[in-house]
């Protein structure tokens, strides 16, 4: 991060803009808390909080329109009585679309937006009664400074991130120590020392700074760490004074626990913004936040920004990773094999499990990196639903439910605008209006429900509402009326065939077109998002009762421990943790009912999916292997030749290009070149249940892929870059 | 051998228990006798990872001295499994100079403290009595004094 200055400034630009986001988020959060509870003073102030840092943020980037019009409401907001005034919250909803469109126009470079209007309303605000400063606030910024000031005394610098989080460590009651530990020049192992500190330390509170970096030569010399702790600095030193490793340790309190909590953190949001104004100094200070991440866990999510282009890059290499460790082992299998007696193959397989340990670490925590809570989705909808129940004159409440349920960040983004459009529909066209509802004999207020949850290696996210639900009538009516089916053919559809319909492009009921939507867009624009996503979506609708959407999403998880299989001399492999068991059985055991192949497994009856041909009559060898997987909430058997073992896969996207089967989510290839292909149960189930046994003349003809598909896989799996999804 | 002051359980005075873990022999007796000068009993003694998760499982020793390179599980597996199913476990790696990142491994996975190979027998003691904390007491040896 020595870049120029120039490029500096960008750089802090781009992270401004970043974690505007969240305070804009905030704001909107607040001002809705606000809206329901009226006159709290405590949400006002922390949506003063909240404008004064943006304010400080933004005059740190020299975004000087965006920074004067956050000071002006703040300074409205301190005024004594301006808690009470009705229009504070309808002003933060102003304040908070206002900063949106600035920013994203001083992000485009294009021209600003008016404020006028907003200026005006905050005018208003300042005009109301008992108008008079407060003039606590300039003394307690004073008073801030000063506690920052003590913490910088000591030699090293501290980031602005870290400063935050002492004074917020102060805050919460807790002692900020500096500890500085100096290991024994003797130590013969001071990698290990160094980590048996950390590990002391880390006993004794949480630790929010370490200098120098784990990398850095100077790492196991002299060690400093900042600290926030509830014990004493005798106790502290006692624990860092490890036999044999420390020389010499020292601690002292850098800032003491504060009484007031609530007061601190207010200052400590003043101090970082305080200490942030001054344009020169600033991107010095911020910029290095980044590279810290590794010395303060706590903080990762509050300072990491990383482009989530560069985390796949990681995770594709990881994968080549542990392709290569699949072919080392195979290496050392035949070097087994070969010198069973040479003493280099317990030095091998040390070092090859040492590297597979750390391979895994690896894996694991590039992984949690791309997992993002759901609610970092959910989170945007209060305020949007509120804003387009007041358009269609609706009254709705939210309930938001399973927002920790983590999800792929890539499918995240993907479906936020799939899911926008179904929450606007089940406002619009899902709940009634209020007078209507009441005749109904519901409550006035319409439900919106936005649920996440983990089901087998899926995730699904539901919209449902409380409203009038979907007319399966209707739905076939204005389906021949568009030309999309004849009478004849609507008669036949059953309930789920008729509600696929309003995924059609152009397809929209509603009587009349609203702004917010039946413009006959959306629910093909899901439909198709959904599709590239290899999601499915389904509707449950009960005229009357309500309407609720189940998008079921993958996992996708680019690398997946997989069980390998033989079908026809070919491999193939599942998810593992579709697998619920391996049976064994014999070809007598399976039964026919109704056309479909059925075997007794102790007291259940599972549905077989076959993918090879079965035998012909008389070469039938005896013995069969069954998988039983588990697919949505039942069980199939899936009949294999042969088992070939676990293992973990890289899985290689496969474009819609090279291979048009939805029956193969992807393909990987093996430590030894070989390339196997990964089965989409859900299809498979799905196209067994489908096709009709009497189409075909025999019981499920197997759902082999040609030779020539398996070719062009291959090479295209081979020449592709790893894709992270699948 | 040198004499140390007895180092006793301080909530019932009864002898630190120890479960030695090492594939050699030689390196276990060795340990155990260290053990004894401290005042320590030997509660078990395993010459693999698998054995040494069973023998902890079985006697619950107070400290575990635990060797890296092992057949079967290796120490460091064998520390973890142990860690994750008894968080309070006070393990101690025992290796040599050239497993430093193996040391650190297990450091991160819960290992308490480690000591280099070959071990002596007056660093050992400071280690065991820096692990035990407050759970461990020097008590003043009858007529020795220390």
């Amino acid at each position: 991060m020595t870049n120029s200055p120039d490029e500096r400034g960008a750089e802090l630009r781009e992270l401004f803009f970043e974690t505007s986001t969240e305070l804009l988020q905030a704001l909107n959060d607040e001002a809705l808390k606000l809206e329901k509870t009226p006159g709290d003073e405590e949400i006002v102030r922390s949506i003063r909080r909240t404008v004064h840092t943006l304010k400080g943020d933004s005059a740190a980037c020299g975004l000087r329109e965006l920074s004067e019009l956050a000071h002006q409401f703040e300074d409205a907001l301190s005024l004594e009585g301006a808690a009470s005034h009705a229009a504070v919250a309808e002003i933060a909803f102003s304040a908070a679309d206002v900063f949106t469109e600035m920013i994203a126009a001083y992000r485009a470079g294009t021209k600003l937006p008016s404020t006028k209007s907003l200026s005006k309303k905050i005018e208003d605000l300042t005009a109301a009664p008992q108008a008079s400063p407060k003039g606590r606030r300039t003394r307690k910024a004073a008073g801030a400074k000063s506690g920052v000031r003590k913490a910088a005394g000591s030699a090293t610098d501290w980031t602005e991130y870290e400063k935050l989080a002492m004074t917020k460590a102060q805050a919460s009651g807790q002692d900020v120590v500096h500890v500085s530990v100096k290991i024994d020049p003797h130590c013969a192992m001071p990698i290990a020392g160094r980590q048996l500190v950390q590990n002391a330390i880390s006993t004794m509170g949480s630790v929010i700074a370490v200098r120098p970096d784990a990398k850095s030569p100077a790492a196991t010399k002299l060690i400093e760490f900042v600290l926030a702790t509830v014990s004493t600095a005798e106790q502290i030193a006692t624990k860092c004074k490890i036999p044999t490793i420390v020389e010499e340790v020292s601690v002292e309190i850098m800032l003491a626990a504060s009484t007031g909590p609530a007061r601190a953190a207010e200052d400590a949001t003043a101090a970082v913004a305080e200490s942030a104004e001054p344009k020169t100094h600033a991107p010095e200070t911020l910029a290095p936040a980044g590279a810290e991440a590794s010395a303060a866990p706590a903080m990762v999510e509050n300072i990491l920004r990383v482009e989530a282009g560069r985390i796949d890059n990681v995770l594709n290499l990881v994968g080549e990773l542990i392709i290569g460790k699949s072919m080392l082992q195979q290496t050392l299998q035949e070097f087994s094999k070969r010198y069973p007696k040479d003493l280099l193959r317990g030095k091998f397989l040390d070092a090859m499990a040492f590297q597979a340990r750390v391979l895994n670490d690896l894996q694991r925590s590039v992984m949690k990196i791309r997992m993002v809570p759901v609610d970092q989705l959910f989170r945007r909808f209060p305020r949007m639903v509120r804003d387009v129940a007041r358009q269609c004159g609706r009254e709705v409440e939210l309930v938001v439910s399973g927002h920790d349920t983590d999800l792929d960040k890539g499918i995240l983004d993907a479906i936020a605008e799939p899911l926008t459009h179904l929450v606007r529909n089940a406002i619009s066209h899902g709940i009634e209006p209020p007078d209507q509802r009441r005749r109904l004999g519901k409550a006035a207020a319409g439900t919106v429900r936005l649920n996440a949850y983990h089901q087998g290696n899926q995730v699904v996210v539901e919209v449902g509402d409380d409203g009038r639900g979907i007319d399966a009538g209707k739905i076939r009516a204005k389906a021949i009326e568009l030309g999309l089916t004849t009478a004849e053919e609507a008669a036949r559809l059953n309930e789920n065939e008729t509600l696929d319909f309003i995924f059609r492009p152009g397809f929209s009921t509603a009587e009349q077109v609203t702004e917010v939507s039946g413009r006959g867009v959306g629910m093909d624009v899901v439909q198709s998002v959904l599709h590239r996503l290899k999601a499915t979506v389904n509707v449950e609708t009960r005229v009357g009762q309500g309407t609720t959407f189940r998008l079921k999403l993958p996992l996708t998880l680019a690398i997946i421990k997989a069980l390998l299989f033989w079908v026809e001399q070919r491999l193939y492999a599942i998810p593992l943790n579709a697998v619920m068991e391996i049976a064994r059985t014999i070809e007598s055991e399976v039964h026919q009912v109704d056309n479909y192949e059925v075997l007794q497994l102790r007291n259940q009856v599972l549905p077989l999916l076959r993918l090879g041909r079965p035998a012909p009559e008389g070469e039938r060898r005896g013995k069969l292997f069954v998988l039983v997987i588990l697919v949505g909430e039942r069980k199939y058997g899936l009949i294999v030749d042969q088992l070939e073992g676990e293992e973990e896969l890289v899985i290689k996207a496969l474009d819609d290009q090279t291979f048009s089967t939805d029956l193969v989510s992807g393909a990987s290839i093996l430590g030894d070149g070989r390339v196997v292909l990964i089965l989409n149960l859900p299809a498979v189930v799905d196209h067994v249940a489908k096709s009709r046994p009497e189409d075909s003349g025999h019981t499920n003809s197997g759902l082999l892929l040609t030779h020539t598909d398996r070719l062009r896989i291959a090479m295209s799996a081979m020449s592709a870059p790893t894709g992270g999804t699948a | 051998m040198e004499q140390f002051a007895p180092v006793k359980r301080s909530k019932d005075g009864q002898p630190v228990r120890y479960l030695i873990v090492d594939d050699s022999v030689f390196a276990r007796k060795n340990l155990a006798r260290m053990i004894e000068t401290f005042g320590g009993q030997v509660a078990a003694e395993a010459g693999d990872g698998l054995t040494a998760i069973s023998e902890f499982d079985r006697t619950h020793p107070d400290i575990v001295l635990m060797d890296i390179t092992m057949p079967q599980m290796e120490g460091i597996e064998a520390a973890e499994r142990i860690v994750q199913q008894h968080p309070e476990a006070r393990i101690v790696m025992v290796s040599s100079v050239g497993y430093q990142e193996n040391i650190v491994a297990a450091l991160q996975r819960g290992a308490r403290h480690f000591v280099q190979k070959p071990v002596k027998p007056e660093v050992l003691y400071e280690v065991i009595k820096y692990v035990l904390g407050e759970d461990g007491a020097v008590t003043a040896a009858a007529g020795a004094g220390a």
